[in-house]
């Protein structure tokens, strides 16, 4: 067992872009779930429209990127005011499962047939993310190293900036909840009737909400798959949601820090159980009943769907969180 | 177990080999070596005549057809096919052409699907592009749309039966206990699971297996209700948290049935028995197909009875109505949980046995069972059996007119009943049969 790259690996999977971009999204989900109450479970149509309605334009139609953002922020816009039209003024749990159902609608639209001419399928998009490339001062391709973990320039870069852009995102949601309208989001999300009793427009409260979380949510997406140099559907699936979920829930729900927190948990976590099931198949100092070098990667998406179910039960308040700020209780 | 995993992964890469031959097929790369013709660049493929024979696709080549090379109209080049239906048209220019298949040369009975008689290619420098032109029986033609309806309609009552039996479950759970629970998906494909291993690794005939996994799965339901759902409603834990606690349940359960048997797609032992098709009218239906009907007619019907007819019944309804009511009013409210868990379950693993018979058994089969069975109980009103009954009606049928009205969609199949969802929650949130008070 070479337990010196188990240990890099997994600390270099915690604090690379992709968390990064996962931190972001959480964020973003933060807002929903945490402060204001929504239970959004389609925080990954959000991510995917952030990537795919950045990339499609610059790749399929030569945009440049100062007018492919734009329209990415605007479709994750009006996905937000899609979302929330129908289902905000009903009981929570519609809003879950419209906010689902939407992500997988999204996610089949991505990876059909009919549309690989716009979305290239299952492939994904490649090749629109020259922008990030040109922008990094540091060689592209040079090669850093990182204890027993080696990464290239390009890496480096979206993983320095994709850290800089989540504290910046957590600056800016510290200082929107500290305002006034930050305060109403939490009195929604503590008792709805009081807020409305107080005059307070509750619906369009929620609808801001959902759209900030949302846009938030898009920049995660895009930073997901900016990073990767590709826009994968694969990346958008539900569990995308749910391993969000996780990670606001470990690092405490409605807190600032808790999405920067509970990514760099979740991820050092997962990927070390990850790294040492793989070195243990490869030596064979595991039984192949167990598991095997076919199925050993499955394990961790078991490890974080028990873990999501325990911490609920026995921890909602997150490893460090605060019991008063926990609250699942939208009715 | 053992063998089964090691089977199970040599089918695994055989199918990605497979995969990737297909992909090599398909793409042949610019770089690819030149072969023993002169010129630099060609056109070449193959004809190939694609039909099904006792259920099984089969492909074979076509020989003696006449490919012609086009550039807008003038003749460039041409080959007819050999023995190996294959052609081969040397080029020495580069550019954009059009490759059509000659019809006439067409052996009788064969056609080429009209869009598909003229291709477009782009020749670039030392390239050897491929294009293959494939054959079927003229089935297009004779069948309109029109005739292909009853035949849309029977499979998406096939469907739809399938989703009412899956569905009742979750939204008697729903309306007795407030919960969506996200994981009755997996209820669904543990009961296709457990039927799998009777079946096919313990060697049971499929019906007893199936009683098995209906039993099993049961269990299982009240396995839940006992050990996790009905002690988190004591510690009054909020129904969100329980919502956010079964979706955990739910991953943990999908990746384990991944991690168990793999992410192919599995039959039952008898599936391949009873081929010929019963003609009603203009329909074909498999035996199998009018059995998982008319089962789960009788299976809806005798909860339909049970509900509204025996005591235990009436007491689910009252609790569902109102928890506080029936609980004063005598009911023993958690025995009217466990029983609806058990007979949620129950219902679920049928549901994933006669899923599993016509779609194949799969990992993540309960997910887009899931979605679906929201959408119907959604639609019929949360909370409501019967309107479950009739949001699943609805949503079965619609997921298969949503491909007959969108051609070439198979894989958007779901997309119109969600749509049909979001639409139902702008026009009439309460769902067709549902009460206001529930939804605000």
């Amino acid at each position: 067992m070479n337990w010196d790259l188990i240990f890099w690996n997994a600390l270099y999977t915690a604090i690379s872009a992709a968390a990064a971009g996962y931190c972001i999204i959480a964020s973003g989900l933060n807002v929903h779930v945490g402060y204001t109450g929504l239970l959004n479970f389609g925080q990954a149509g959000f991510a995917a429209i952030g990537a795919y309605a950045f990339a499609i334009p610059i790749v399929a139609y030569g945009w440049a990127w100062y007018w492919a953002l734009p329209l990415m922020l605007v479709c994750s816009v009006l996905l937000a005011l899609a979302l929330g039209l129908p289902t905000l003024r009903l009981r929570a749990d519609y809003l879950a499962i419209v906010t689902i159902a939407v992500a997988e609608i999204i996610r089949l639209f991505l990876n059909s047939t009919r549309f690989t001419w716009l979305t290239g399928g299952t492939d994904g998009r490649n090749g629109w993310t020259t922008f990030f490339e040109d922008l990094n001062p540091i060689d592209n391709t040079a090669r850093f190293d990182m204890g027993a973990q080696s990464i290239d320039g390009y890496r480096l870069f979206m993983m320095i900036v994709g850290w800089c852009l989540a504290a910046l995102i957590a600056t800016f949601i510290w200082a929107l909840m500290r305002s006034p309208w930050g305060r109403v989001l939490k009195s929604i999300r503590e008792d709805e009737d009081a807020a409305r009793a107080l005059g307070k427009n509750v619906l369009a409260y929620k609808m801001q909400s959902l759209v900030i979380g949302g846009v938030i949510g898009s920049i995660g997406g895009l930073w997901l798959s900016a990073q990767k140099q590709s826009a994968q559907t694969g990346e958008f699936a539900t569990t995308l949601t749910f391993f969000a979920f996780l990670i606001i829930v470990l690092g405490g729900l409605g807190r600032v820090k808790g999405p920067i927190v509970g990514t760099i948990i979740f991820f050092f976590v997962i990927q070390f159980v990850d790294n040492v099931l793989e070195q243990a198949t490869r030596t064979d100092n595991i039984p192949d009943w167990i598991v095997d070098s076919t199925n050993f990667g499955i394990v961790k998406n078991v490890v974080a769907g028990l873990s999501l179910a325990l911490l609920v039960i026995f921890r909602p308040q997150g490893i460090f969180g605060d019991k008063r700020e926990q609250v699942f209780d939208v009715r | 177990m053992g063998t089964d995993r090691r089977r199970a992964r040599s089918v695994r890469i055989l199918l990605a080999a497979f995969v990737s031959l297909l992909v090599v097929g398909a793409f042949p790369s610019a770089t690819s070596a030149q072969t023993d013709d002169e010129a630099p660049q060609s056109v070449r493929g193959k004809v190939q005549n694609r039909f099904e024979e006792d259920g099984e696709r089969v492909t074979e080549p076509v020989p003696d057809v006449r490919i012609v090379l086009e550039d807008a109209g003038t003749l460039i080049g041409e080959d007819v096919t050999d023995a190996d239906g294959s052609y081969f048209i040397g080029l020495e220019q580069t550019g954009t052409f059009t490759v059509r298949i000659d019809v006439t040369t067409l052996p009788d009975g064969l056609e080429v699907a009209e869009e598909d008689e003229v291709q477009d290619v782009e020749v670039g420098g030392n390239q050897n592009v491929t294009r293959v032109f494939f054959l079927g029986e003229d089935t297009r033609n004779v069948q309109s749309k029109w005739s292909l309806l009853p035949q849309t309609l029977a499979n998406g009552l096939k469907l739809a039966m399938i989703i009412a039996i899956t569905s009742i479950g979750l939204s008697l759970i729903f309306g007795t206990t407030g919960l969506s629970n996200f994981s009755h998906g997996e209820m669904v494909t543990f009961g296709a699971f457990v039927a799998f291993v009777f079946n096919s690794d313990v060697g049971w005939h499929l019906i007893p297996a199936a009683l098995a996994a209906v039993a099993v799965t049961g269990l299982l339901g009240a396995g839940f209700e006992k050990g996790l759902w009905g002690p988190l409603r004591r510690r009054s834990t909020s129904l969100t948290s329980m919502m956010i606690v079964s979706i955990g349940i739910a991953l943990a359960m999908r990746y384990f049935f991944l991690y168990l048997f793999g992410g192919d797609l599995k039959a039952f032992q008898q599936y391949t028995l009873q081929r010929d098709p019963v003609s009603i009218g203009p329909i074909d239906l498999p035996p199998r197909t009018l059995f998982i009907i008319g089962a789960s007619a009788l299976v809806i019907v005798g909860v339909a009875l049970f509900l509204l007819r025996t005591r235990f019944g009436k007491a689910i309804r009252a609790v569902s109505d109102n928890p506080a009511l029936a609980s004063s009013s005598g009911i023993d409210t958690d025995r009217v949980v466990l029983l609806v868990w058990i007979l949620g379950g129950a219902l679920a693993g049928l549901g994933g046995v006669f899923y599993g018979l016509e779609f194949g058994i799969k990992w993540d089969m309960g997910f887009t069972l899931l979605l679906l069975m929201f959408a119907a109980i959604t639609l019929g009103g949360l909370g409501n059996p019967f309107g479950a009954l009739l949001g699943s009606l609805v949503i079965g049928i619609f997921v298969e007119l949503w491909t007959w009205i969108v051609p070439n969609a198979n894989d958007l199949k779901t997309v119109g009943a969600l749509g049909v969802l979001i639409l139902v929650l702008l026009v009439r949130p309460q769902g067709l049969l549902g009460s206001k008070e529930r939804i605000g």
